[in-house]
């Protein structure tokens, strides 16, 4: 058995649940995390102009919606969203504004808006991520070839987890302290 | 009711085979699509939630039972078991009321007004009658807390004469209160200052303390229970199993004053539940909650307009400083409004449209001259005030009734000279 397999379960990846993060972990190196983003534009409401899509008629206890959409215009653009994913209008009013400030921060800055990095980020790790299954295709077709010898090394190169405990020699001190890599 | 066309069922039918089944009860795509989509999370839930070895049947089946079931017009909040209102998730269920976002947006305004009030007693009372799911209550103690944290406690009762209701609405508190309880749990869990320094390199929380604040509405008492708001004290008559609202006011050691009054009672007239309520409402939901009840000599109009004179005096046997109490239109307002006026007892009168937080449009010139009418949409409730409200609310002294006072002095002298 090589000994990066034996390292693995130690180098396994922060959990996003906020409850197991809080017990202790077991790897003594740190995670690390993205860069931030840039923040959300908040757009002031005075901006904004807002509706609720109701049509015309009765309300109150003669009729029973089941519509909370929300309509924002943004003023000095002209620019229009709507949001109605959620039951909660208080909801939809929330997703409507975050909508509108990804939206006009598209507008102005292009590539280096929030959403523009996001895509950017995306992209980047699907791309990543087909790479790594097509060297897994390879190896297993490799591994297949050459018998059950080879196939160790297949196994090696199969997973990009191994890769990283690779770079790290056995040998090195770990390091304790802030886990900012880069 | 116009047809559907066959054009928009075959396009509907191609999009997901059980949208023409909801167009029914939608009549347009859009909300159709809302309303599956929302229908499919809901039987995912429930398959998933409910236990494997008892499951007979996988979400498709749910949800095709749950999309049949919508067919016949029943509401989707009882199918799905709740509703939001405002930012509260309140549960409902047949027998009553599926609380409206209107009265929503008409209690939360009232709350911000509230915000700004300055000498607010230190135990804010507040009465809600004919509470249905205790919607009122629970969200006026909702954005209250949200607002103010140094300020004083509130002091909650909600009213109903259906023991249905009453129970739901004490369901619906607990409900909250347990699930206000878990997010305090998890905030002080996550709390970034009580950790040791090696964790507090590596766990920041995740988790926005929602408002910073630790027992917001720990001293409120919030309470529900059963008594028939329109029945005479005086009349021993028990129609329903509800006892009159004074006695039971009395029997249950309520405190006899109450600082504000809220109501959404029934307020439809026979005929306009016949012409104006929809299908799902008139089928579905409680006239109990919809109608007042008959009585006789009284003109449609009037029944419909039956409960607002009995609030308005239990208003006055609680001294309420503050009433809001929520009509149908435009045209009630004016009603209930006059009724108001005409009682000399209040300081001020105003009624509110849908959206009471937004400015008003100039398209009513004569009638704001009688009453000041607030935001937009339709008629929706009527706000009343006296005495210290008059501050709470940032309103001028007297708007409207100057002439109320002297008045009644000339009265009293009169008397006391004659007597």
């Amino acid at each position: 058995m090589p000994f990066s397999s034996l390292l693995r379960p130690l180098f396994r990846p922060p959990t996003s649940n906020g409850l197991t993060r809080s017990l202790r972990s077991f790897s003594s190196t740190l995670p690390c995390y993205d860069k931030p983003l840039p923040p959300r534009r908040i757009i002031p409401e005075t901006e904004i102009i807002e509706n609720f899509l109701r049509g015309s008629g009765p309300g109150g206890q003669k009729i029973n919606k089941t519509s909370s959409a929300v309509q924002l215009k943004h003023i000095p653009t002209g620019v229009v969203v709507k949001s109605q994913d959620t039951r909660s209008r208080t909801q939809n009013r929330k997703i409507a504004r975050r909508l509108l400030g990804e939206k006009l921060d598209e507008m102005e800055l292009g590539e280096m808006s929030r959403t523009g990095l996001k895509a950017k980020i995306k992209i980047k790790r699907k791309a990543s991520s087909v790479k790594k299954s097509r060297r897994k295709y390879r190896a297993l077709a490799e591994g297949k070839e050459g018998g059950e010898e080879e196939g160790e090394d297949g196994d090696r190169a199969e997973d990009s987890d191994l890769m990283r405990v690779d770079e790290l020699k056995p040998g090195d001190p770990i390091v304790e302290g802030d886990g900012k890599k880069g | 009711m116009p047809r559907l066309a066959p054009q928009l069922l075959r396009h509907a039918r191609k999009i997901d085979p059980l949208l023409p089944l909801l167009l029914r009860p939608c009549r347009d795509l859009v909300s159709a699509q809302n309303e599956l989509r929302w229908l499919r999370e809901h039987a995912i839930k429930t398959a998933n939630n409910s236990e494997k070895r008892s499951r007979i049947a996988g979400w498709r089946t749910v949800l095709r039972q749950l999309v049949e079931e919508r067919t016949t017009g029943k509401p989707l909040q009882y199918i799905l078991g709740t509703e939001y209102f405002g930012d509260l998730e309140i549960v409902c269920y047949p027998g009553v009321l599926i609380p409206r976002q209107e009265t929503a947006a008409s209690v939360t305004h009232l709350v911000d007004l509230l915000r700004q009030a300055e000498d607010l007693p230190s135990e804010l009372r507040v009465l809600d009658l004919c509470t249905g799911t205790g919607c009122i209550p629970l969200l006026f103690q909702h954005e209250f807390n949200k607002a103010r944290h140094d300020k004083g406690r509130l002091r909650l009762l909600g009213v109903d004469i259906s023991p249905i209701a009453v129970r739901l609405a004490r369901y619906n508190h607990m409900r909250l209160s347990n699930m206000r309880d878990l997010q305090r749990q998890e905030r002080q869990m996550f709390k970034p200052g009580r950790d040791n320094d090696k964790k507090k390199n590596i766990a920041k929380p995740r988790y926005s303390t929602l408002d910073g604040t630790e027992d917001i509405g720990a001293g409120d008492t919030t309470e529900f229970m059963s008594a028939d708001v329109l029945m005479d004290p005086l009349s021993d008559r028990y129609e329903m199993d509800a006892p009159p609202f004074v006695a039971e006011m009395n029997f249950e050691n309520q405190p006899p004053f109450w600082d504000i009054l809220i109501s959404n009672p029934p307020y439809i007239s026979p005929s306009a539940f016949n012409r104006t309520t929809t299908h799902s409402v008139r089928v579905f939901e409680p006239k109990l909650a919809l109608v007042p009840p008959p009585s006789p000599g009284k003109s449609d109009e009037e029944q419909g307009d039956s409960f607002y004179p009995r609030l308005l005096t239990i208003a006055n046997q609680v001294e309420a400083k503050l009433v809001l109490f929520e009509v149908a239109d435009l045209e009630q307002a004016i009603r209930v409004a006059r009724m108001a006026r005409d009682s000399d007892k209040w300081d001020g009168v105003e009624i509110w449209r849908d959206q009471p937080e937004l400015e008003s449009d100039s398209e009513d010139e004569e009638l704001q001259e009688e009453f000041e009418v607030v935001g937009q949409g339709n008629g929706r409730s009527v706000l009343c005030w006296r005495g210290p409200a008059t501050q709470w609310l940032g309103k001028p002294a007297s708007t409207i009734f100057t002439r109320r006072t002297p008045k009644k002095v000339w009265l009293l002298g009169q008397e006391l000279e004659e007597s």
